[in-house]
């Protein structure tokens, strides 16, 4: 390319008149058949919509999907196997008005894993404000007791509880079921909460604390309302934890003590039913509303926070 | 948060606040964890239950080729899907994390993941079976007469782990990945990387903690599991956890199932071990502290760039 | 002369309905240093990348010593990119990151660490050898990328806003390491920067970009004497720029005498150019702060190419070497003026706040711009 710079004239002796042509940039001269047009699929561009990466993305999540909508589907079939023949709503009316046992089974499982979440949650949570705020000697020890629950395999837990609840001759039932799930839902409050403790600033304390708020008061007003959001995420996943359970609740449980896991269970094991097909809906249902509300109820706290 | 200097007042507050959860722990996971190692040097009671003496007899009785060929299986079976898992889940962890629509994706994979898992082994059983949907449809499209026997065997055991598991290991991956400075991937092409040799040499190395972790995430859990090769596996797909229940309930051994939990406990804990030191270390990469910049200036006077030799 | 001219054809590149380039067209010649100048989002960096290969224009061409290098994926260009953030591997240790390329190419191992130690020696890294990047100063990142980047021996060096991540005082030194480094291997760099002293102070020639167009394209001289639009105008150093309309355009010698009518500084003022201008048209008026003069005392009026007014300081600023002032007119219109500190004996900060001062340029000195941005 080509720019004009036009040596300056000279006048007044050496006084140099520092002006030039603007050199307005003049870009090469097009061909004259037009800008030049590359046949897209021609360049060369790394990451394609549908390479690799994306397609098995799509494939996995196919995979996952695809047996909940067999079982959705068969839920409305008239007849009984897996054979289609027809759309009823047969199974639903089955499971909503001629199964006692799995309400009652239901029930159980919703009074545990409410019971459970909550002791999980203020045990949980009152300890991840002790172990972050404060120094002592038996946090390491504390620490790893609230880690290693969470890594160990279910059957792990549940036997060894079992083996503990029968050497110490506590008889099965609600209450060992209970105190099965806190144990298995108070690492994760813990490690949530501690979570949200780590992006909070406790230098707030100290001005609460600066300004005539006792301790007790500084842990009520100002770190448990700041850490609320992690609190009842944790609560929320405790409740869903402790309502998916079956392995360990399968170690602890006695009679009288069936929860909805345990009677799915014995559904698949004897005798399958096709209103578990129903089932299956109403219980995927039941998730998706309860993580639904779970975000709107955070982006609420988030919103007024 | 800071370490301030603690007082005695101070550390009782701490410890009022983490006993309750502290001593709910001892009682109900560390105690019954100890009564499993005491266990397993015990002797086998004559009604169930253990009696003295102290023995090794427990693990003596691990040597059965049995439950050799059935650890053996287990750790096989465990590996492969171990493998076959991550292999699945690194490109859809890679896709997600340069997805627009990261959410949206979580939420795919998070929903299969919160449904009941025995709905979703059942979900398995009812395409899986003699008379189950892929059975009944292929009969129905005329490719088969007889029904196949996809079910209760070691194939259908495999594919449901992976089926099981595959969100834990979607979940830490994708975390990691997002992490990831994808100009790197571009930097490596630039010096003349392939893609592959980008992916490989790059972006792997990088993403090791998160690879480490949802092999831990995957690998624990399929090691220790019951439910699955239970009820869609046959009498030659058990696994570990299964030989540890019928030794429970059924056979009342209660010293060899206590042995057995002990050594995926031992097997577990050393991998999470893996896993935290392998992460640590990655933190501690990033957290070091860089040189100040001053102390590199050269001086405007000898330059580094210039003061140097011949240049190709 | 080494490394290749590099031709940017008519590309365009928009990313849903933003245009990040508007037919776009530079040549940018062998061994030459480059620079893309220009505010963020102005496509610069869309360019670079379209060079580089990670990215690709919708419309257009680019061509690399005059082949067509648009399919080709970025390693297989002849082209290597210092990136803005060093883009280091943080898993390789220095010596590793530099001989990233080699160990692709799978060169023979001690051709391999020669090389590698060559260039390390050449941009001083010798002593960091075995630390990892994150060990690194910002400066020295700079260096290991920069080394990285050479070691493939390119024929084109692309440099993505290198020196931002870093202070200004180190941002002088490797600039001028940069410069230095240039004329020794002699390949073409192109250097995108925001910085237009940076640009200013290294390339042979700056292409002036703003919402995906080039505005100009001249050497660092031309470009800040004599700005074609604007905008080049004002991103370009310091100025005073007005709207000012023609009044008369008279010619006087080789070259045009015009007075302009300019509503903010409340009169007619008279300004030199090589062009005829339009009774009428409207223009841009500029005038450097450097190139008024300041004075406490009248100055005589040596013709009528003196343009003369009067103010008061509203801000004097003092920094050393010089100062600048503020000065607003009678009508309410501030002037910038910077005034160079050569002597201490004549240069004593003399002119105060709330002074009341003279202001003068020569016709000669300020500058009409034809091309009004809209």
């Amino acid at each position: 390319m080509t720019t004009d710079v036009e040596k300056p004239p000279q006048r007044n002796g050496n006084h140099i008149k520092h002006k030039l042509i603007p050199s307005k940039l003049v870009s090469p001269p097009s061909g004259p058949q037009g800008p030049y047009r590359l046949p897209k699929n021609q360049h060369f561009r790394d990451h394609r919509r549908f390479g690799f990466s994306n397609i098995m993305l799509v494939l996995v999540i196919l995979f996952l999907f695809a047996p909940l909508f067999v079982v959705i589907t068969y839920s409305f079939n008239a007849a009984k196997g897996m054979r289609w023949t027809g759309l009823s709503l047969e199974w639903y009316k089955k499971l909503f008005f001629d199964s006692n046992e799995l309400w009652r089974a239901f029930g159980n499982s919703i009074m545990i894993a409410f019971s459970s979440a909550l002791v999980a949650t203020m045990l949980g949570s009152l300890a991840a404000i002790g172990i972050k705020w404060y120094r002592f000697k038996a946090r390491a020890y504390i620490q790893i007791a609230s880690f290693l629950p969470m890594v160990l395999p279910e059957v792990i837990i549940g036997i060894s509880m079992l083996i503990f609840f029968s050497a110490i001759k506590v008889q099965l039932g609600m209450f060992t079921i209970f105190a099965a799930h806190t144990t298995f839902n108070i690492p994760f409050v813990f490690l949530l909460v501690s979570a949200r403790l780590d992006e909070f600033d406790f230098s707030i304390i100290e001005a609460a604390r600066d300004l005539g708020a006792t301790e007790r008061q500084a842990l009520f007003k100002v770190v448990i309302p700041s850490i609320m959001p992690g609190i009842v995420t944790s609560m929320l996943m405790s409740v869903t934890m402790s309502l998916e359970d079956f392995v360990i609740t399968f170690f602890v449980s006695g009679p009288g003590s069936t929860t909805l896991p345990l009677y799915v269970y014995s559904m698949i094991r004897y005798g399958v039913s096709p209103v578990i097909n129903s089932l299956s809906l109403v219980l995927i249902l039941g998730i998706m509303i309860l993580a639904l509300t779970l975000r709107r109820f955070l982006k609420t706290i988030a919103a007024s926070s | 948060m800071n370490v301030k200097q603690t007082t005695v007042r101070e550390r009782r507050l701490g410890i009022t606040y983490s006993s309750p959860m502290g001593i709910w722990l001892t009682v109900f996971f560390m105690v019954p964890l100890l009564i499993i190692i005491a266990y397993s040097f015990l002797t086998k009671g004559l009604y169930g239950g253990v009696e003295f003496p102290i023995t090794f007899d427990a693990y003596l009785q691990m040597a059965n080729p049995n439950f050799m060929r059935v650890l053996l299986r287990t750790v096989w079976v465990t590996t492969l899907a171990t493998a076959l898992t991550i292999a699945l889940a690194l490109p859809c962890g890679y896709a997600m994390a340069r997805s627009k629509h990261q959410t949206l994706w979580l939420g795919m994979v998070i929903v299969p993941f919160w449904t009941n898992s025995l709905i979703r082994i059942y979900a398995w059983i009812a395409i899986l079976s003699s008379e189950g949907f892929l059975n009944e449809m292929l009969k129905t499209l005329g490719f088969i007469k007889e029904s196949l026997p996809l079910i209760y065997n070691q194939g259908a055991v495999t594919a449901v782990l992976i089926y099981m598991y595959i969100p834990f290991a979607i979940l830490p991956l994708f975390t990691t990945i997002d992490k990831f400075d994808f100009g790197l991937l571009e930097a490596a092409r630039d010096l003349g990387a392939t893609k592959p040799q980008a992916i490989f040499k790059v972006l792997m190395p990088n993403i090791r903690s998160g690879i480490i972790t949802s092999v831990i995430f995957t690998f624990i859990p399929i090691f220790g599991a019951y439910t699955v090769p239970l009820l869609v596996g046959g009498k030659d797909s058990y696994m570990i956890g299964n030989i540890i229940v019928d030794q429970v309930t059924k056979t009342r051994n209660w010293p060899l199932a206590s042995a057995f939990s002990l050594i995926i406990t031992l097997i577990s804990t050393l991998g999470v071990l893996w896993m935290m030191t392998s992460t640590a270390r990655e933190r501690a990469r990033i957290k070091q502290q860089p040189l100040k910049d001053r102390e590199d200036t050269l001086g405007p006077s000898h330059n580094g760039l210039t003061s140097a030799g011949r240049v190709s | 002369m080494k490394g290749f001219d590099v031709t940017v054809k008519d590309v365009s590149r928009a990313y849903g309905s933003f245009k990040a380039l508007d037919d776009v067209s530079i040549e940018i010649h062998k061994g030459e240093f480059f620079s893309l100048l220009g505010p963020s989002g102005c496509g610069k960096t869309t360019l670079l990348r379209i060079i580089a290969g990670f990215d690709s224009p919708d419309v257009g061409t680019v061509l690399l010593d005059g082949k067509d290098i648009l399919p080709l994926p970025p390693d297989r260009r002849q082209v290597n990119t210092v990136f803005q953030n060093y883009a280091l591997f943080p898993h390789l240790s220095v010596y590793e990151n530099v001989a990233f390329p080699l160990r692709l190419k799978k060169i023979q191992p001690t051709k391999l660490d020669t090389k590698v130690r060559e260039y390390l020696h050449l941009v001083q890294l010798d002593a960091h050898i075995d630390k990892k990047p994150s060990m690194l100063s910002g400066g020295q990142k700079q260096r290991v990328a920069i080394a990285r980047a050479l070691i493939n021996e390119p024929n084109v060096l692309l440099l993505d806003e290198p020196l931002s991540a870093l202070d200004a005082k180190l941002r002088q030194n490797l600039l001028v390491e940069l410069d230095h480094l240039h004329d020794q291997i002699g390949i073409t760099f192109i250097y995108v920067t925001h910085d237009q002293s940076e640009a200013l102070s290294v390339s042979d020639r700056i292409a002036v970009m703003n919402q995906g167009k080039v505005l100009q394209v001249g050497t660092p001289y031309e470009i800040y004497e004599s700005p074609a639009t604007d905008f080049v105008a004002r991103f370009i150093g310091e100025t005073n720029l007005f709207p000012a309309t023609v009044l008369s355009c008279n010619p006087y010698k080789e070259e045009y005498i015009v007075s302009l009518d300019i509503p903010e500084l409340g009169t007619s003022i008279m300004v030199t150019d090589y062009d005829p201008l339009q009774v009428g048209q409207k223009v841009s008026f500029t005038i450097r702060p450097e190139k008024i003069k300041i004075t406490t005392d009248e100055p005589r009026r040596v013709g009528k190419d003196i343009n003369l007014f009067s103010g008061i300081v509203e801000e004097p600023i003092y920094s050393g070497f010089q100062s600048k002032y503020y000065v607003s007119l009678s009508n309410g219109t501030v002037l910038k003026i910077i005034q160079q500190h050569n002597n201490y004996m004549d240069d004593g900060p003399d002119i105060a706040w709330k002074d009341n001062v003279f202001v003068s340029w020569s016709a000669e000195d300020g500058y009409i711009v034809e091309v009004v941005d809209s």
